[in-house]
Formats: structure tokens, C-alpha cells, sequence
């Protein structure tokens, strides 16, 4: 008796796991693709208004790139070019992988992100022919705005529809704070649009509902996003599940619940009502409890694994993030306190924490969702292991080089500001080296920057340097197979 | 005064957008709460935690490495 093959068995969550990055690359490869050309722009626009800070006569002939209108140029970039690009398709991607469905609108997600692209371009022209508007992080002239806002609309669509047709049983931590995402960026940017451009409330109002949302921002819209890719990568990267699950909720609730209060810290010292500010304080001290907790989860998953940093380009930017998280985030609520910014506040510190925040923890974490999905989304490796060191270092220096020299500088500014006979022009003197020393920590960043765009382009690309066994892909590549295979023989029998 | 006037329903109207957003989206949160209850979403956490895992990349094996390196 001859003994017949057994038929390859395709494991279901393979087939979705193929069948979703099948689906979703087009998408997710535009909305990265064009976050990192919008950061390449920030980081250009930030390096140029660093220049100036400490030589003024630089390009100084120039209008259009007057401190005021490059600086802005940088932030908004930055905020919504590389962040909300990079955040949408990590959202994106993420969602259809846990939820283990097929990316829903594809044609209309598509279209959104060359809308968003669009709207990114006629804002930043906007900004440098000067119709800033004037108020921090919504620069963006108002007729720019709803070519931004309309795309996030299908990006939300598309969220809850893959979470409503999702084939997992469980929500994993990671789909809370990206669901929450979703909810709370429309009502964020939409009521302070109301808020400060529109002008529905002038006055300290304003300045409140401004600083409510440039706080925000960051912390309901970059953060959640971050947490919620640390939440996938590590445990993902090192095969190991997070420490304790019943934390991680803890820590989503508690953010969920104390972040949006925070924001005016920003006016400390501010004509406004006091009770506003000490909520403000108190609610930037309340999120100790999301960050220990969220903190205590990533460490104690690393615990015993901490030996693959040296092999694995992914795990080395989730770790960096998710630690320079706890750290920038410590940093931030003591920041908040009014004794705290009796020294820091209008100083260069605060430029050092936000640096910090965004280079430090959400921009690293945005790197490594990079690092692990694109070799899965286009079937193909990284074309060089040199170029990710050197974007990884770059950016470890860099970031470091930058927050030091502002964050003394910073405290230095501050103590010095505080005694009234030290003359202003002396303090500004002392911190020119300091600003010298940004530029450069910039300089750096935009080095790293530059390596991690190259290998992108070329992995998008077909090139020569394809390495033959990639990663982890080559099991992949069988399960392609099979998934053809039986596809073939399920086509063959119907016939 | 019609200025004022037209103004004053701007701000209104503003006002009424901004609470009634936050009022549906606090009931949406609170009826996602209750539907993620019934579903069974926080009765084996322990489970969850584990949903990114698979037979293809189990507990325990490593999916990450630089391009090159030897598996």
C-alpha cells in the first residue's frame, strides 16, 4: 500500500494574516511613505529655525522663511505630515491585523491620503506667504483645514468598520487606545478649530481651549497611537505576552480619563482663573498612574530579553521608545507643578521636554511599526542592516544631544531670568552655545532621517541588494505557497 | 446689534455642536462599554493578552532580526 501525502493545512490566522497585508499594502505604504517625506520637510524647517536662533543674518533676506512662519512650518509638519501620516497608517494596519480582516475602503483611504497630502502642501504654502493664523499647532490656514479633516473622517470609518466585522473574539490593548483614537482626535481638533479660529470664544478663552488642544495633540492623538504599537511590537518581537493585561487596562482608563486635563499647565502664570491652572496641574500629576503602570508593563515584558536589542532593528526603537515614555512623561507631570515652573517655564526647557516626547518616545515607536511591517507588506527585506544602525544611532544621539543642551540650558535660563540683575542681554549670550548645540543635535537627527528614507525607497522599490532570507519572511513565503496550493486545489475541485 | 446678534448665535451654535458631539460620543462609549461586556471582551483576559500569537509565531519564537542575519 502506497501512502498518500498529507495535504498541506493552512492555519486560519496565517491565511488572514497574509490575506491583511495583501490588502492593506498600497495604503499603508503611501501613508508612511509620505510621513517620512513630511518629516525630512519638519526636520529641514526646524534645523533652519534653529540656525536662527543662534545666527540671526541666516537666509535672514527671506520673508518667506522669517522665524515665525519656518517655525510654525516645523511643528505643523511635524504634528500632522510625519504624525498623523505615520499614526494613521500604523492605526490602520494594526486594526486590520488584530481584527483579522481585509483594510475596508481602500480607494477611498487612498484618495484620503493624497487629499491629506494635498492639504499638507497648501497649508505649509500657506504658512510661508504668511496666513498664519497665529495660534499654536492650528497654523494651518483655515481653508487648508478641511482637506485635513475630511480624510481622518474615512480613516474613522474604516477603523470601526474593521472593528465591527472583526474575526478575533478578544479586543487586544492595543485596539482600545486606537479605537479611542479615533474618537477623540475629531472632537479635539474640530471644537478647538471652533475654539480659536473660528472665534466662538476670544480672550483667555481662547488661550485655554489653544492650549487645551496643543497639549492634547500630543497626548490623545500621538500617545495612544505609540502605547498602542509598544503594546503590539514587543511582546510580538520577543514572543513573549505582556506582563500583566489587567495593568494595561488599568493604565488605558486612567489615561483616558486624567490626560485631557492637563493642558493648561501651559498657562501657568497666566491671567487666568487659578482653579483652572491647579486642574490642570492636577490632572498632569494624576497621570503618574497611567505612565507607572504602562511603564511597569513594557520593563517587566523586556525582562529577560533584553539581549535581543542587539538583534532586532524593531525591538531597538520600541524599547527606546517606550522607556524615553516614562521618562518624558515623569519629566512632563514635574514640569507642571508651580514651583517647578517658577524656573522652567518660557525657557528653553520646555522645547527640550516636547523634543523629548515626540522624538524620543512617539517618533521611535512610529520607526519600529516601519521596521516590522514594511519587509511584511512588500515580501521583501530591508535592502541595509547599516543604514537602520545608522538611523538608529543617528537618532539616539541626536535626540540625546538636543534635550541635554535645552534642558540645561533651560534651567540655567530660567535661574538666571529669576534674578533681576543679571541684564536679559547676558542670558540671551549664555545660551547661544546651547542653541549651537541643538542645531547640531538636529543636524544629526536629519542624518538618521535621511539613511531611514533611503532604505525605505528602496524597499518599495525592486533593487539588487534584496537579501534572500529575510527576517522572518521565509516561513511566510511557504505559507504563501500553501495558501496558493490549496486555493489551486479548492478551484480544481469546484470545477 | 445684528452683528452682535449674529454672532451671539454663532458662538450658540458652536457651543451646541461641541456638547452635543461630546454628549453621543459619551453614550456611544458607554453603550461600547456595555456591548464589550456582553461579548465576553474582559471575561478571560489572560486569553487576550495571548490573541497576537499564533501557530506560525507561537510564544516563544522570535520575529525580528536584522536583515541578513543568520536565523
Amino acid at each position: 500500500m502506497i501512502a498518500q501525502p498529507i495535504p498541506p493545512v493552512v492555519i486560519p490566522e496565517v491565511e488572514a494574516r497574509i490575506e491583511v497585508d495583501g490588502s492593506s499594502r498600497p495604503v499603508i505604504v503611501l501613508y508612511w511613505g509620505t510621513s517620512l517625506i513630511w518629516l525630512t520637510i519638519a526636520s529641514i524647517a526646524g534645523l533652519i529655525s534653529s540656525i536662527k536662533l543662534h545666527s540671526p543674518e541666516f537666509l535672514g533676506g527671506m520673508e518667506w522663511l522669517t522665524f515665525g512662519r519656518i517655525r510654525a512650518v516645523h511643528w505643523d509638519t511635524a504634528i500632522y505630515g510625519f504624525g498623523g501620516l505615520a499614526a494613521s497608517g500604523t492605526l490602520l494596519w494594526l486594526q486590520a491585523r488584530l481584527c483579522q480582516v481585509r483594510l475596508p475602503y481602500r480607494n477611498l483611504l487612498l484618495v484620503g491620503g493624497v487629499v491629506f497630502n494635498i492639504g499638507l502642501v497648501l497649508g505649509t504654502a500657506g504658512v510661508l506667504m504668511g496666513q498664519s493664523t497665529g495660534v499654536e499647532t492650528l497654523e494651518f490656514p483655515l481653508w487648508a483645514m478641511p482637506l485635513l479633516v475630511v480624510p481622518y473622517v474615512f480613516i474613522v470609518i474604516a477603523n470601526f468598520t474593521m472593528y465591527f466585522k472583526k474575526v478575533t473574539k478578544h479586543t487586544y490593548v492595543s485596539q482600545w487606545y486606537l479605537m479611542a483614537v479615533t474618537v477623540w482626535f475629531p472632537i479635539l481638533v474640530l471644537s478647538a478649530e471652533a475654539c480659536t479660529n473660528l472665534g466662538a470664544v476670544d480672550g483667555v478663552a481662547q488661550a485655554i481651549a489653544n492650549w487645551w488642544y496643543g497639549h492634547n495633540v500630543v497626548g490623545l492623538f500621538a500617545t495612544p497611537t505609540g502605547i498602542a504599537a509598544a503594546y503590539y511590537l514587543i511582546p510580538k518581537v520577543i514572543g513573549k505576552p505582556i506582563h500583566s493585561y489587567h495593568l494595561s487596562l488599568l493604565g488605558f482608563w486612567s489615561n483616558a480619563i486624567f490626560y485631557n486635563w492637563a493642558g493648561t499647565h501651559h498657562l501657568t502664570g497666566g491671567p487666568l482663573p487659578a482653579w483652572t491652572i491647579t486642574l490642570g496641574v492636577v490632572g498632569s500629576l494624576m497621570m503618574f498612574i497611567p505612565v507607572i503602570t504602562i511603564g511597569i508593563n513594557h520593563h517587566m515584558t523586556m525582562l529577560g530579553s533584553f539581549h535581543l536589542l542587539k538583534t532586532s532593528p524593531t525591538l531597538r526603537f520600541a524599547v527606546m521608545g517606550s522607556m524615553i515614555y516614562t521618562l518624558s512623561s515623569f519629566q512632563g507631570s514635574l514640569e507642571a507643578l508651580r514651583s517647578h515652573q517658577e524656573v522652567t517655564h518660557f525657557t528653553h526647557y520646555t522645547i527640550g521636554h516636547v523634543h523629548f516626547g515626540m522624538y524620543g518616545f512617539f517618533a521611535p515607536l512610529m520607526f519600529a511599526m516601519m521596521y516590522y511591517g514594511m519587509p511584511r507588506l512588500m515580501d521583501q527585506e530591508w535592502s541595509s542592516a547599516r543604514l537602520i544602525r545608522i538611523h538608529f544611532w543617528c537618532t539616539v544621539v541626536g535626540m540625546l544631544i538636543y534635550v541635554t543642551a535645552m534642558c540645561y540650558a533651560g534651567i540655567r535660563q530660567g535661574l538666571m531670568m529669576n534674578d533681576p540683575s543679571i541684564p536679559f542681554l547676558n542670558i540671551v549670550r549664555f545660551t547661544i552655545p546651547y542653541l549651537a548645540l541643538r542645531t547640531l543635535g538636529g543636524l544629526i537627527l536629519l542624518t538618521g532621517t535621511i539613511a531611514f528614507l533611503i532604505n525605505f525607497v528602496r524597499i518599495i522599490t525592486p533593487h539588487k541588494y534584496t537579501w534572500k532570507t529575510p527576517t522572518m519572511l521565509d516561513t511566510e513565503r511557504d505559507w504563501k505557497k500553501l495558501v496558493e496550493l490549496e486555493k489551486q486545489s479548492e478551484n480544481g475541485g469546484t470545477k | 446689534m445684528v452683528g452682535i446678534e449674529k454672532e451671539n448665535c454663532f458662538v450658540f451654535g458652536v457651543f451646541m455642536f461641541i456638547w452635543s458631539f461630546a454628549l453621543i460620543s459619551g453614550i456611544t462609549m458607554v453603550w461600547l462599554l456595555a456591548w464589550a461586556i456582553k461579548r465576553g471582551e474582559f471575561r478571560d483576559l489572560r486569553q487576550g493578552a495571548r490573541m497576537i500569537f499564533d501557530e506560525d509565531e507561537p510564544i516563544g519564537v522570535v520575529t525580528d532580526r536584522f536583515p541578513g542575519a543568520p536565523r
